[in-house]
């Protein structure tokens, strides 16, 4: 821009000067050419305590082995990005946006089949098959997979081990158990403790999240239709949510800050949540020890039931209109997909359980953590990973959450749950119309 | 007597029911910015002793004069752009007759009723076009002519007495000496409010700055703040810290212009 206001002046000036100054405003322009390949990619991710330390560290590395690419990751919330992408791809408009963007997986989809052609088919370069395979689904489209895995949301039932001692149970009780079972664990922990077994926002759906993906099931099939009506896992969940609710062991809490706070202050005995949350629960060093992580319950009675299953996680996309996505695809390709020694790091420093699965042959993963009484959590969390059941999104996921959370308040007062889930289905349908 | 008396309580204690509401929220902000994110987790209503650092952690996330800087300058440059143009076609619009004139004026008020979300997308491409993007002009040009500002001033000048401007034609003022040397003095506490409210806006401007500005450089104190909240793990100290930051000329402002600004909604021309 400012090479082409020169050349301006100079055109002005005329005669022999603007012939000199042209030359030369050529020459700069040949120069900076040829140290194109000297190229910042630029990055969109969220949370400075997560994604872009981690992102940070991976771009040091590749900077390192390839000095003429450096980087420049933007501090941009998760609401931002899809804001800022849905209007500039409307708009056609794509001078504005980086190289590489972090999306939510269950977000993904709406992008890749609304705004086709927007994201690098990173399959065509990458091998898949390194990844855990429900992150990989996650962003596959028309056969083809757009998405470097980053962070799982690969889930574990996180407990209060002096809590449930008080109670009576000891670590083995909590091992491959159903939801059933932990239900009659809170009711005795509350009994004896006094405190509630899990805290959970009315206004949100990731408990139901967690034990419905747990079966393979989603609330949408093949990610186009509505499942709700005749989904076992979503009705066996809510009728597991709403007696956990009646019997009073779920601590309602409102929004973010309450829910973070129910477990940090101590006020609840287990938190069932995605791996990302291990960063917020050691957040007290005070109740170092006091933790453990056990499987997720099961769903029983529902076909193809497991103890594995995920709540959020994002990854990594590189953008079409990226003038230097040979480096971006490069980069991701060389650090995110196969320098295990880089995800050891982020494990350390972030707790950050990334996709490959080659990263849990590191000495990082196998390693032991006191805060969580010597267990090897972070190998629990990795081999878990590899079982989560595969579920299509769809493009309709957000408004699926939407429907369900507006029944969640009703179903916890022991509202009807066929009606409920008639509720879910109406609103459902009338918003993918 | 003792109705009365009744009465009078009821009121007081009505009005302070009413004054807790509205001022608990910025006590709270005030009391989260000194301390540890924990603790405000915890619901602390005391002060405490962690300003300094939270500002530490502010200063190292977020480079505060680089921010304060572009909202201040996109702020005060929409104001001034939105009261010149906006106030101009207020006094037109009120003062110079035309047959299509209620026509016109009916359709901008009807424009007013269309959500901004609806016109992003088509904005954004001008902006684009024009090779605006990323740039401070592209924040402030869409807002300048606003409706809502020309309709308060087109009411305001209702009253603006017509002999004023008769007299003024009499003594042989051209009509931009009128609107600049009668008009705009007799009209101070309706600039004054229309300031008040133009610069919140402009100030607490979210949706359209976030689209088109790219570069962290040119982010406003409100993008900050937004983008402060969104850590798994967030330090509610910080973040109320900025909000305290960030209300702060706002505040100022508003004291400054409450006189005015209480005459400009009354509609009061002196």
């Amino acid at each position: 821009m400012r090479k082409m206001t020169q050349l301006g002046f100079g055109a002005r000036a005329g005669g022999r000067l603007a012939a000199a100054l042209v030359g030369a405003a050529m020459l700069a322009s040949s120069a900076f050419v040829g140290a194109a390949s000297a190229s910042e990619l630029t990055v969109w991710c969220w949370d400075p305590n997560f994604n872009i330390p981690a992102m940070k560290d991976a771009s040091e590395r590749y900077t390192k082995a390839h000095p003429d690419t450096t980087f420049n990751v933007a501090n941009i919330t998760q609401d931002e990005i899809n804001q800022k992408l849905q209007t500039q791809f409307l708009a056609g408009v794509t001078d504005g946006l980086p190289d590489i963007v972090l999306i939510q997986d269950d977000n993904i989809q709406r992008f890749l089949q609304s705004f086709p052609g927007s994201f690098v088919p990173l399959s065509d370069s990458i091998d898949m098959k390194k990844f855990a395979d429900y992150k990989v689904a996650a962003a596959t489209y028309d056969g083809k997979s757009y998405s470097l895995p980053f962070d799982s949301g690969v889930a574990g039932l996180f407990y209060r081990t002096d809590y449930l001692e008080q109670a009576g149970y000891k670590p083995e009780d909590l091992q491959s158990i159903s939801w059933d079972k932990l239900l009659e664990i809170g009711k005795d922990v509350l009994a004896k403790t006094g405190h509630p077994l899990i805290s959970m926002d009315y206004n949100g759906d990731d408990l139901i999240v967690l034990m419905m993906q747990s079966t393979g099931q989603w609330y949408l099939k093949n990610g186009k239709e509505p499942n709700i009506l005749e989904n076992p896992a979503l009705k066996t969940a809510l009728e597991t949510f709403q007696k956990m609710a009646q019997a009073g062991v779920i601590k309602s809490v409102s929004g973010w800050t309450d829910y973070t706070g129910s477990f940090t202050s101590g006020q609840v005995a287990t938190v069932p949540q995605g791996v990302w949350i291990t960063g917020t629960i050691k957040s007290v060093p005070e109740q170092s020890g006091k933790w453990r992580v056990a499987p997720m319950p099961i769903l029983e009675g529902v076909e193809g039931a497991t103890h594995f299953t995920s709540n959020g996680g994002s990854s990594w996309y590189v953008l079409a209109s990226s003038k230097h996505q040979d480096e971006a695809v490069d980069f991701l390709k060389t650090v995110w997909g196969s320098d295990v020694d880089f995800y050891q790091g982020i494990l350390i420093n972030q707790g950050a359980v990334g996709s490959l699965l080659a990263a849990r042959e590191g000495a990082a993963y196998k390693a032991s953590d006191p805060f969580f009484n010597g267990e090897p959590v972070w190998q629990n969390f990795s081999d878990w990973l590899a079982k989560v059941p595969t579920v299509d999104y769809g493009t309709f996921t957000p408004e699926a959450r939407m429907a369900v959370r507006a029944q969640i308040p009703n179903i916890a007062n022991g509202g009807n749950i066929d009606d409920a889930l008639k509720a879910i289905d109406a609103q459902l349908r009338q918003q993918m119309q | 007597m003792s109705f009365a008396l009744l009465r009078r309580g009821g009121v007081y204690v009505f009005l302070s029911i009413a004054t807790f509401l509205s001022v608990f929220p910025f006590y709270w902000m005030a009391v989260g910015a000194t301390n540890q994110s924990p603790d405000i987790v915890r619901g602390k209503l005391g002060f405490g002793g962690n300003l300094l650092v939270n500002f530490q952690h502010l200063m190292t996330q977020v480079d505060l004069p680089r921010v304060f800087g572009n909202s201040f300058f996109i702020a005060v440059v929409s104001t001034l752009l939105t009261l010149i143009v906006s106030s101009l076609a207020g006094y037109g619009f009120e003062m110079f007759r035309s047959r299509i004139r209620e026509r016109i004026f009916q359709l901008l008020l009807l424009l007013l009723s269309i959500p901004f979300a609806a016109l992003m997308v088509p904005l954004f491409v001008m902006i684009s076009r024009a090779q605006l993007n990323n740039t401070f002009t592209a924040v402030i040009l869409p807002g300048i002519a606003s409706i809502f500002i020309v309709f308060y001033f087109r009411q305001a000048t209702k009253a603006f007495p017509r002999e004023l401007r008769d007299a003024a034609r009499v003594d042989g003022l051209k009509e931009w000496q009128i609107f600049l040397f009668v008009y705009m003095p007799t009209m101070r506490s309706t600039y004054a409010a229309a300031t008040i409210i133009v610069f919140m806006n402009a100030w607490n401007n979210y949706l359209w700055p976030l689209i088109v500005l790219q570069t962290p450089d040119n982010k406003t104190i409100t993008l900050v703040i937004s983008t402060l909240t969104a850590a798994y793990t967030p330090d509610y100290g910080v973040i109320l810290l900025a909000t305290v930051l960030a209300t702060a000329p706002t505040l100022v402002i508003f004291f400054v212009l409450q006189r005015q600004f209480v005459q400009g909604m009354l509609g009061a021309v002196k």
